[in-house]
């Protein structure tokens, strides 16, 4: 299990970042290298993405869940998945808070990786999990400026 | 074409490998060599988790994918009864996972298809719905009262397998009481894997109209897997023919029977074609048997001036998943209780318990007997920290305490009975060879000018040829070794042994042996192993025991043909038997030399003319029991060198000396000796197979879990003395293992020598450079 964590304040009202955040239609197209995406209802959307860490380069179906926790400030998101014998599975959860300008956008994900790609990525793996994620939020930020 | 190599009386001489124009030149027939009309390829499907409930498993696709002829799951194999099979340790383990995975790359399920490409891309499109469990990584973590419960196949509900003790604990406990001086160290020896070039693999092929199974295998132990095949199928015994064709290298990883066997002789008993199934690299590193994987504590009690008077050891083994030990019945933690090792210890109190963890079965031999490695690594570390506390020159504690060489045959605290042994007079012998003085005396020097210079010594005893069949079996079956001599008419000898080789140079030793005993040369005795169709029964070549039992059985064999030849000598020299005499080439009559007939002449006749009562033909076998085990030793001294800088460690010099007994082929005995050390300096330095805390195994490739090459080698110097077992027929011992077993402590040893006056007592293995570099650091010795 690993654990990644980040922040960042976005230029919006906390019940506009909210929707977004709680809305497939909208976080699904943020998730990195994708391939596919099908949002089967506003809380699930399933995907492929593309994956390359050290000398593995494939694709994963990750299903994707979002739920909330507290209404109007704390979600969650399930992903699970994986592919070419490998498995992921992530509990992340955003927490929302008011600050000065906007909304403050507080992020945490538990990460298990399992099978040849935690093994063969070996060192590789910390590294590359949390650009992926990363970069899910990021997108997530820059989704959310344009919307502004 | 072997050389020809006409030598008369072979034993004792360096003569060239009769394998060897074989294999260099690529003429080896190897499992993955065998290629059968019509035969098909078998992928297995294995777990990304290390431990997860199976919800579901869905193959519809895979079945329907180009050229899949069958998939197997779990499921299918329970309705034969197939989805677990017995171990060698009396546990049982899953062949492909029923309702729950307990390590990463656990089997799940197989497909056969026409081609391995079509196989593989077929287990990919296996959907396999996981529920995750908590992993339990950590064999003591595994024993707390919350740590969830691996085996809930088992009774017993805990991951605590086994207790097992051996020695006198309160008279351990008494001396402990009163020594003025105790030592405790916490030692590790970590999971590492033989790792042989070839990994593991068969074809099975079953014959719909002879009913004959044929399973090739490669195999160190052709017929323990015979029965095993047999117990765990129900097969009937006669109609299996096992054939170990050549070996890439076993280590002791060849031993045990594993799942893929299983699913490919299913697959061929239902599709009624040849299967065969090869392991990758990474099958083989992350589901094969693994070794080691001891976390040991030792206590000595001693004397201020340096007398040992007692040793006490704990351990916890981490199992894995399934208990599948290669370790005789009697013996879970193998012969681990040789760790009072060379020394004149009054008492000693060694305690093991076995642990199940959520990683890959195993605690195979390799290249050790059993447990052997891990007990004389411990003793030859700790005898030098105890050194250390005493300000002794580790040379000077050990000959103050050593088995003194009248006292053999010797009787150790844990109740082995060492068979021979002079330990001082060999590590005089090194100390002499390597400069020992003038080597103190240079790093002296070094040291004053901050230079790291380190010196290491191992004399260390091993304990191998299982073994006497009163306390030693796999599986039930005793260990003893067989030989079966045919003299052809021409005076020509086929020798097919019990045991299988895999580099040992079986072609050419016991050649040499048979020669000698028959006064024939090497080039009229030709070795065969690995069918159980032609061989005689045997335990197979694992913990340096094929010399001490098959050899032994080959002499006795040899010399049961000698007793009948003089038979019919005496008939061709018109004498009384007890008018025979052998000298080695011939038999002549006594007091006239000059009237003599040769093996020859007496093969011939033994086809030819064969005179009244005695029944015709040249053949015997021989089926050895041996009344004890061997203790071969050594002394072995490392010299070092450390770069301050980054913490690298030079191997400058390395000198081991032996004493494996009467050496049958110096040559082959040293290359097994740099076999052994090469492998002994990898597991001091560089291998270690790790898990992260899902159970994620981190080095199941070549990348990670690191084999020296030739650059990476140190230059090995060898030499020996000869002390032979009183009790073996030629006075031999076993060396395969001695440099597997004695080096890795003196590697450390020497480390640790060099980082003395940093006050610095222990590292674990393997010593990378970081560690070396942490050390440095923390002393202000580098930035």
């Amino acid at each position: 299990m690993r654990t990644y964590e980040g922040e960042f304040t976005i230029e919006q009202p906390r019940e506009k970042v909210w929707d977004f955040i709680t809305d497939a239609n909208k976080v699904g197209p943020c998730v990195p290298d994708l391939i596919e995406l099908n949002v089967e209802n506003a809380n699930r959307f399933s995907s492929r993405v593309k994956v390359g860490v050290g000398p593995i380069r494939g694709k994963f179906d990750l299903a994707v869940e979002l739920s909330e926790v507290e209404p109007g400030s704390v979600m969650a998101m399930t992903v699970k998945g994986g592919g070419m014998g490998s498995g992921v599975d992530m509990k992340a959860e955003a927490t929302l808070s008011d600050v000065e300008g906007g909304t403050l956008l507080k992020w945490r994900a538990d990460t298990s990786i399992s099978g040849p790609i935690a093994s063969l990525g070996g060192r590789l793996i910390d590294n590359e999990a949390r650009k992926i994620i990363e970069k899910v939020f990021a997108n997530l930020k820059t989704a959310l400026d344009a919307s502004a | 074409m072997a050389l020809p190599q006409t030598e008369m009386r072979p034993m004792g001489k360096p003569i060239l490998r009769k394998e060897d124009p074989r294999l260099i030149r690529g003429k080896g027939r190897y499992v993955d060599d065998i290629l059968l009309p019509n035969m098909l390829h078998l992928c297995i499907l294995r777990s990304p988790y290390a431990h997860a409930r199976i919800r579901r498993i869905d193959t519809s696709k895979a079945e329907a994918a180009p050229g899949v002829k069958l998939v197997l799951t779990g499921e299918d194999l329970a309705k034969m009864n197939l989805a677990w099979m017995p171990t060698l340790a009396g546990d049982v383990q899953m062949v492909l996972a029923t309702d729950k995975v307990l390590f990463q790359y656990q089997e799940v399920a197989a497909v056969v298809a026409e081609t391995r490409a079509q196989a593989e891309d077929a287990i990919q499109l296996i959907e396999v719905d996981y529920e995750p469990l908590p992993v339990v990584v950590d064999p003591f973590k595994a024993l707390e009262p919350e740590a969830p419960i691996l085996r809930e196949d088992k009774e017993k509900k805990s991951n605590h397998i086994w207790h097992w003790e051996a020695g006198d604990r309160e008279e351990t406990e008494a001396i402990f009481r009163e020594a003025p001086i105790v030592v405790k160290q916490d030692v590790r020896f970590q999971r590492v894997h033989p790792s042989p070039l070839e990994p593991c693999g068969c074809v099975a092929d079953y014959n719909t109209a002879t009913g004959k199974l044929v399973f090739y295998v490669t195999s160190q132990a052709p017929h323990v897997h015979r029965t095993a095949i047999a117990l765990t199928t129900g097969f009937p015994e006669h109609m299996i023919q096992v054939i170990s064709p050549d070996v890439g290298g076993g280590f002791g990883n060849k031993v045990p029977v594993y799942p893929g066997y299983v699913v490919a002789i299913v697959a061929s008993l239902k599709l009624g074609v040849p299967v065969k199934w090869i392991e990758t690299r990474t099958e083989n590193i992350a589901s094969t048997h693994f070794a080691r994987d001891y976390y040991m504590t030792a206590e000595i009690a001693a004397t201020e001036d340096g007398k040992m008077l007692a040793l006490r050891v704990k351990t916890i083994a981490d199992h894995g998943a399934f208990d599948a030990t290669a370790n005789p019945t009697k013996y879970p933690a193998g012969l681990y209780s040789i760790v009072t090792g060379s020394y004149d210890f009054k008492a000693a109190f060694v305690e093991v318990d076995g642990i199940h963890t959520n990683k890959p079965p195993g605690g195979v031999a390799y290249r050790c007997s059993f447990r052997v490695t891990e007990a004389s690594y411990l003793i030859e570390r700790v005898v030098d920290i105890v050194a250390r506390r005493l300000n002794m020159d580790p040379v000077e504690l050990r000959l103050r305490n050593f088995i003194r060489k009248e006292q053999f045959p010797y009787r150790s605290p844990t109740g082995w009975v060492y068979d021979s042994g002079d330990y001082e007079k060999t590590l005089k012998l090194a100390l002499e060879r390597i400069g020992y003085e003038e080597l103190r005396k240079e790093q002296a020097e070094k040291r004053a000018r901050g230079e790291l210079m380190g010196i290491g010594i191992s004399t260390f005893t091993e304990i191998v040829g299982a073994g006497p069949s009163h306390s030693f079996d796999i599986l039930g079956i005793k260990m003893f070794d067989s030989a079966e001599i045919r003299v052809h008419p021409m005076g020509k000898v086929i020798a097919r042994l019990g045991v299988r080789h895999q580099g040992q140079g079986h072609e050419t030793t016991f050649a040499q042996i048979i020669a000698e005993e028959l006064g024939l040369s090497i080039d009229d005795v030709v070795v065969e192993e690995g069918d159980t169709d032609t061989a005689p029964y045997g335990l197979g070549t694992y913990a340096s025991r094929s010399t001490p039992t098959a050899g032994a059985a080959a002499a006795l064999c040899a010399r049961r043909i000698r007793d009948k030849a003089r038979k019919i000598a005496a008939h061709l020299l018109e004498v009384n038997e007890d008018d025979v005499v052998w000298d080695g080439a011939a038999f002549s009559v006594k007091g006239l030399p000059g009237r003599s007939v040769t093996m020859k002449d007496v093969a011939f006749a033994a086809y030819t003319n064969v005179p009244d009562g005695i029944e015709p033909g040249l053949e015997a076998t021989y089926y050895y029991n041996p009344p004890n085990l061997t203790f071969p030793y050594g002394a072995y001294i490392a010299v070092v060198d450390i770069d301050k800088g980054t913490g690298a460690v030079k191997v400058r010099r390395f000198l081991a000396v032996d004493d494996c007994g009467n050496v049958i082929n110096p040559m082959i005995v040293e290359g097994q000796v740099h076999g052994g050390l090469t492998e002994g300096f990898a597991i001091a330095f560089m291998q270690d197979i790790p898990y992260d805390a899902d159970g994620n195994c981190l080095a199941p490739n070549w990348m990670d879990y690191l084999v020296p090459t030739s650059l990476d080698t140190p230059r090995w110097e060898t030499d020996r003395t000869v002390t032979p077992s009183p009790h073996h027929p030629i006075g031999a011992k076993g060396v395969g293992e001695s440099p597997n077993v004695g080096s890795p402590a003196a590697f450390v040893n020497a480390v640790l020598d060099a980082l003395a006056p940093f006050g610095v007592e222990h590292i674990d293995m393997p010593i990378y450079p970081w560690k070396v570099w942490k050390i440095l650091r923390e002393h202000g010795i580098t930035e």
